[in-house]
């Protein structure tokens, strides 16, 4: 994908409606289907150790009964139709995801709206919800990978609510009551803190219409509400060796990184697609095609509203762990020493904006990307801002984020007592 | 498409299983077979992106047991190069582009796909082309990329959910060769050599073996001359061990009980065999079988098991069709001392489909449930060439079309008569997994 394909852009329309909620509609006639986002600004970084897991159970429960309908009548408007129907939470928001063909969407928006505006929160299915999580939590530990990246991202997030442990959320989902949940509800489900985005078979007119039929009887909060604010975490080493008796080992390194506001983000991004986007990538290459170390090789850095994390991994052998750990460190460090060439940035260039083209094909992923740029206060212009700004970036700037962002590494290596022992 | 994949990978997914997934030849989609016998299916879109999916029927069952693995060991190879193609320098080609390539190896089929913009095509397409026909199989490389793939059987291995779906197909399919796993074995792997793949990649990627699926910006003129162009230069066929085919063994009770380290959580598979893709009335029957048993909150054993009782953590089914066989199977997450009532309660859930008539208003229901899932499944080129190219290897394209009108014309006798002839509370194979 060259970037010229990227600017054509579907009729597009935001809006806000008196009430103060954010609509935005795009009209995109290649299927027959229309899909609908509705995020809320409140997600697991809005938590702390007394009330973490609160917005996954909130989610959880929000579409198991309203003040007219029961768990199954809900579900039994979605399932007649053969919609999709659901919630979640994130990092930085919780959603609400509709999916229908174009012809069932009032019918499927219109129940998206009762429970947003009125859940019941039923006691019996909070328990039910509850018990599902914490098996969802325990079953988290069965996979390698999980395991040691969630002891890395507890580690370097200490003291942030992005650190917050699954022993803590075990505690917390324990004892929250219905009260909890419509307290939580009361102070996050409100107009102003709410973005709809609209994509598919459908005209943006009709698409803010309808949702102004929806939602715009619910009443604007006379209080705005007090912005959301993240503890500054400090940058520091630290080392996890979890010893399990697996045939593959893990090791996990990484830092602390900026977040999406933050100057380097442009930069990281790129240097991420550098090191582990694809098969072309500098680690798949050198450390998979050349040495045959891994199947599972790559980095990543997430788009985050408060500090970020950059990750690179690696699933090897279990003797091979010190030249797998020193193979990950080698690249990283060379990319604080060594420039990339004009050809390495330019190729990682059309990588990223060709993927990012190819990550919102359908009306689901368009209606993800916009709206969450909406929800973090970026808005949706950011969908073209983010593509100037990988443009923009220069060799230097490759090279100064990475001086900046890597220094003090964090590693988590799990994997038999014997290969891991020595790291400690 | 139900794809089991290891849990993060990059490259080579193992789809051991495509599920049923109806699609039509619709929206112009034309398909040609070119005189050398390689067969071509178009569809123009108004996306941007365009993609090229290459099925070659050159899966697990076309190894002979002792070569198992050899398939999806060739389908990483192919990447590593021809006379005129460096390792490595196909995957620069495309994704420095801002494309995206991949592959993917199961018992009927591999196949390889490149996502990129339509004017790239002209200069990636040749590429793909070379490197599928010439695959030159250095090696050096395949000593090299042989560990990759043993990385990716250890990786596997740490995975509860593949070694108990393993352990099912292993019962299910008997010797069969959706019984043996995709990856094969440490080994056999350490047993082959490149001549060995080379035999086996020149028998068996050949035109009258092979789909290419261009769906995206292009039209069906200039798909058809590029691809006339790319895909002439055919290796010339070498003889290569046959697979011995073995029968679908006959439904019998089997019970298996692992325990496994590293975790959480007990788990119940229960699993019926079903017709392969020659008999699509009753496929589509047991489809329909599988949506009102577990698919969504109002199935029946969601409800009853999930919701209501609250005997497990969860459940779900799936209904997967192969070549030679197809499979529905219900997987349950629960404690370790509710696995014999759960599994009495759903043989009375299956003996209840036996005797009595589904209700009109649940058949329609899973009907519809199954349909808007395909309408949703049809969004992107990616996902159209991936039907179309599946179909047309493990049946034709055709049937691709015939499938959403024979699901939509099953009736409740339909499904009785199919529940009797498959669904037993007598022969089903169960697997079980339970922490150390």
């Amino acid at each position: 994908m060259t970037s010229s394909t990227l600017t054509k852009q579907p009729t597009t329309l935001r809006t806000t409606l008196s009430n103060g909620l954010t609509v935005i509609a795009i009209e995109n006639p290649v299927a027959d289907i229309i899909a609908s986002r509705i995020f809320i600004r409140a997600g697991h970084g809005y938590e702390t150790a007394e009330n973490s897991g609160l917005f996954g159970l909130l989610t959880a429960v929000l579409t198991k009964g309203t003040q007219q309908k029961d768990a199954l009548e809900i579900a039994e408007v979605v399932e007649s139709i053969g919609a999709g129907f659901g919630a979640d939470v994130a990092s930085d928001y919780s959603i609400v995801s509709l999916k229908t063909v174009s012809s069932d969407f009032e019918t499927v928006l219109a129940l998206a709206a009762e429970v947003i505006q009125q859940p019941s929160f039923p006691e019996a299915e909070i328990d039910l919800e509850r018990r599902l999580i914490l098996q969802g939590l325990k079953s988290m530990k069965e996979q390698p990978f999980s395991v040691a990246y969630n002891h890395f991202r507890v580690s370097i997030y200490a003291g942030h609510p992005y650190g917050l442990t699954n022993a803590q959320t075990e505690a917390c989902l324990a004892n929250f009551t219905q009260a909890d949940l419509q307290s939580a509800h009361q102070q996050y489900f409100r107009t102003d803190n709410i973005v709809i985005t609209v994509v598919g078979r459908i005209s943006p007119k009709l698409s803010v219409k309808l949702v102004e039929q929806f939602f715009g009887g619910w009443k604007p909060p006379i209080r705005p509400l007090s912005a959301v604010s993240f503890p500054q975490i400090k940058r520091s080493a630290r080392k996890i060796v979890t010893v399990q008796e697996t045939n593959q080992a893990f090791v996990v390194l990484g830092y602390l990184a900026d977040s999406v506001g933050g100057p380097d983000y442009a930069a990281l991004k790129l240097v991420s697609t550098y090191l582990g986007n694809g098969l072309s990538s500098r680690l798949f290459v050198e450390l998979r095609e050349k040495q045959g170390l891994a199947y599972d090789v790559s980095a990543f850095y997430p788009t985050r509203l408060s500090q970020s994390q950059f990750i690179a991994y690696i699933g090897t052998a279990p003797d091979n762990v010190p030249v797998a750990l020193a193979g990950l460190r080698k690249e990283i460090t060379r990319l604080t020493t060594t420039p990339l060439s004009a050809e390495e940035l330019q190729v990682c260039k059309n990588k990223i904006l060709g993927q990012y083209a190819l990550g919102k094909q359908t009306n689901c992923q368009i209606a993800q990307t916009l709206g969450w740029y909406e929800v973090l206060g970026l808005g949706m212009e950011f969908d073209e801002e983010f593509q100037r700004a990988i443009a923009a970036v220069t060799v230097e700037d490759v090279q100064s984020a990475a001086k900046r962002c890597f220094t003090e590494e964090s590693v988590s290596v799990l994997g038999p007592a014997a290969a891991v022992e020595p790291l400690r | 498409m139900q794809q089991f994949e290891s849990a993060i990978n990059n490259c080579a997914q193992i789809s051991h299983l495509v599920g049923v997934m109806p699609t039509g030849l619709h929206n112009g989609a034309t398909m040609k077979r070119l005189e050398n016998g390689l067969t071509v299916i178009h569809q123009e879109m108004t996306t941007p992106a365009t993609v090229v999916d290459v099925w070659v029927r050159a899966g697990a069952n076309q190894e002979p047991a002792a070569w198992s693995g050899m398939a999806h060991f060739l389908e990483h190879m192919v990447f590593k190069g021809t006379q005129r193609l460096q390792p490595g320098e196909f995957d620069w080609a495309i994704e420095s582009q801002g494309g995206m390539t991949n592959a993917a190896t199961s018992h009927d089929y591999a196949h390889f796909y490149i996502t990129v913009a339509a004017e790239a095509l002209p200069r990636t397409l040749p590429y793909l082309a070379d490197l599928l026909l010439c695959a030159a199989i250095p090696a050096d490389e395949f000593v090299r990329e042989r560990q990759v793939v043993l990385e990716e059987i250890s990786q596997a291995h740490d995975d509860p959910d593949w070694v108990g779906y393993q352990t099912l197909c292993e019962l299910l399919y008997g010797k069969h060769g959706y019984g043996r796993a995709v990856l094969g074995t440490p080994e056999i792997l350490a047993a082959r050599s490149p001549e060995e793949m080379r035999r086996f990649h020149q028998a068996h990627y050949q035109p009258q073996n092979m789909t290419v699926v261009v769906a995206g910006g292009i039209s069906q003129a200039d798909t058809l001359s590029m691809v006339q162009q790319s895909f002439s230069r055919f290796a010339q066929p070498l003889w290569c061990p046959e697979a011995q085919p073995k029968p679908i063994p006959e439904p019998t009770h089997q019970r298996q009980v692992l325990q496994l380290p590293n975790i959480e959580q007990s788990r119940l598979t229960m699993a019926w065999l079903g017709p392969g893709i020659a008999d699509v009335s009753a496929a589509c029957a047991l489809d329909i079988l599988s949506m009102l048993l577990g698919g969504g909150q109002t199935a029946r054993l969601v409800r009853e098991l999930r919701e209501e009782q609250q005997l497990v953590q969860d459940i779900s089914s799936s209904f997967t069709l192969q070549k030679d066989c197809s499979a529905l199977s219900l997987s349950m997450w629960l404690e370790a001392h509710q696995v014999e009532a759960v599994e009495a309660r759903v043989c009375d859930r299956i003996t209840e489909l036996i005797h009595t008539p589904v209700s009109a208003a649940e058949l329609s229901k899973a009907k519809r449930l199954i349909l808007t899932d395909y309408a949703f499944s049809t969004e992107t080129p990616g996902q159209i060439a991936g039907l179309y190219g599946y179909y047309a290897t493990i049946a034709e394209p055709s049937l691709a079309a015939t499938y959403p009108q024979t699901l939509e014309s099953t009736t409740a006798l339909d499904l009785q008569q199919t529940a009797q002839q498959y669904l037993s509370v007598d022969n089903y194979t169960a697997v079980i997994l339970h922490p150390v």
